[in-house]
């Protein structure tokens, strides 16, 4: 990243995607969209958390594919590279869960007391969240950096394995009030054409806020790595 | 493969010797259950519970007697120093499988006295008894695959604590979302083999999963 032509593209880039998320925050809250019963103005919660679900997704996936890296070739920066796509989706993931619970509150479960109530797609979020817990806890157990890496590693993807089997176990044991699930109808089917030209840019902005927040921590670790020998101290 | 099934037996015969000394392993988990049980059924009190919750709780006094017990597996042997004698003896994957059973003979043990204890003290009626011993040794070897490599992993850290719980759960949730409906299918009766058949073919593709993926990915834990 030392060459002037590359830090000017990549604050290109940097800079289109901080003004093109201005643009979706503001459309967000801006344009007129149906107003259905119960839904009303939340259903503008759309355009912030499925687009940050999307983002853990990829974040999980960019993880895992560069824990897979390191066991291949031990090199440091696929370390830094799987920590940090982790907890910058771990953020994602913790936002989306939130604004999924106050959003689940006041349509859902509107009138009652409930705020959690093991849905699928909830139980599945929060057990990602969970695994990733562990994962940094498990980081922080070793002094040794190359078998902290290696080890972690490992964890990240042995935990990987076992998310694939909720897909099948939950949805048999819990019912879903997530559009597309358990015969409901699908996302497709019951968002208004005006609200789909804000969803689907809020979903290339927020990942790529991930892309920019994720780069700039790789390259702060980097930097650490380079100095002090560890990027976590 | 002669070769492969030899070295695993050494594994697995070397532990197995070494616990008929002391019994360590095998007194500590067995007092573990039988206080848990004992916690369970005081902390309850004398009110009627339900078949799904006796089911729920069966489940979590062997979860947590599996993350507390089979933890050692490997501390031991970075403790006694004789982790190194190993890596020079036999590959990665006999140890882990070796170890593997040895840690499921354990946990068969803690089937055994858990059901025991929580027919005795928990009146436990068990409609389908063959149902439960089935569902109780499927699920045993998942959670044995899973946290006998989990145990490889923080016999590695430096600071090693009660970190094998939480790493092990998150990993056992699909585990425990099909154990607990299939105990309770038995211990209802009925239709229990067809209400259960589903999810024992979930712990039969849970257990062989953790265990390749651990086959795999042992190696990486286990040498330097």
């Amino acid at each position: 990243m030392s060459s002037p032509t590359r830090v000017g593209r990549y604050r290109l880039i940097r800079n289109v995607i901080l003004a093109w998320m201005t643009a979706v925050i503001l459309a967000a809250f801006l344009i007129d969209i149906p107003r259905i019963n119960i839904l009303e103005h939340t259903a503008r919660n759309l355009f912030f958390h499925v687009p940050m679900w999307f983002t853990m997704m990829s974040a999980v996936l960019v993880s895992a594919v560069h824990s897979v890296q390191y066991l291949r070739r031990e090199s440091p920066l696929s370390d830094i590279r799987a920590l940090q796509a982790a907890r910058v989706g771990f953020a994602f993931g913790v936002l989306g869960l939130i604004t999924g619970i106050a959003w689940a509150k006041f349509t859902w479960y509107v009138g009652t007391d409930v705020w959690w109530n093991f849905d699928p797609r909830q139980t599945m979020a929060a057990l990602q969240l969970v695994i990733y817990g562990a994962y940094f806890v498990l980081r922080t157990a070793f002094d040794d950096p190359e078998r902290r890496a290696r080890v972690s590693a490992a964890y990240n993807l042995f935990a990987a394995l076992t998310v694939p089997f909720l897909l099948y176990v939950v949805p048999r044991q819990l019912t879903s009030l997530h559009p597309g699930a358990d015969g409901n109808p699908a996302f497709s089917d019951i968002t208004a054409p005006e609200m789909r030209l804000v969803f689907y840019p809020a979903v290339i902005g927020f990942i790529g806020l991930f892309w920019i927040l994720y780069t700039q921590r790789v390259r702060l670790a980097a930097i650490r790595l380079r100095l002090a020998g560890d990027a976590e101290s | 493969m002669r070769h492969w099934l030899t070295g695993t037996w050494s594994v697995l015969a070397k532990d197995l010797q070494l616990e008929f000394r002391t019994r360590y392993a095998l007194n500590l988990l067995l007092m573990f259950v039988v206080t848990s049980v004992f916690v369970v059924a005081l902390g309850i009190g004398r009110g009627a519970v339900t078949p799904g919750v006796k089911a729920g709780l069966l489940w979590i006094v062997v979860f947590f007697s599996a993350s507390i017990g089979l933890g050692r597996s490997f501390v031991s042997e970075e403790e006694a120093g004789t982790s190194l004698i190993l890596r020079m003896n036999v590959r990665g994957s006999m140890v882990y499988v070796g170890k593997l059973a040895f840690n499921y003979l354990l946990l068969l043990a803690v089937d055994l006295v858990a059901t025991l204890s929580f027919s005795l003290l928990l009146e436990l009626d068990v409609a389908r008894a063959g149902l439960l011993a089935l569902v109780l040794a499927v699920g045993s070897l998942g959670l044995a695959g899973a946290t006998t490599l989990l145990s490889a992993i923080i016999a590695r850290a430096a600071n090693r604590g009660p970190l094998l719980p939480v790493l092990a759960f998150p990993t056992l949730f699909p585990l425990l979302m099909t154990v607990v409906p299939a105990s309770l299918a038995a211990l209802e009766g009925g239709g229990a083999w067809d209400a259960a058949a589903g999810d024992l073919r979930v712990m039969i593709a849970f257990a062989g999963t953790v265990i390749t993926g651990s086959v795999l990915l042992f190696d990486y834990i286990w040498e330097d």
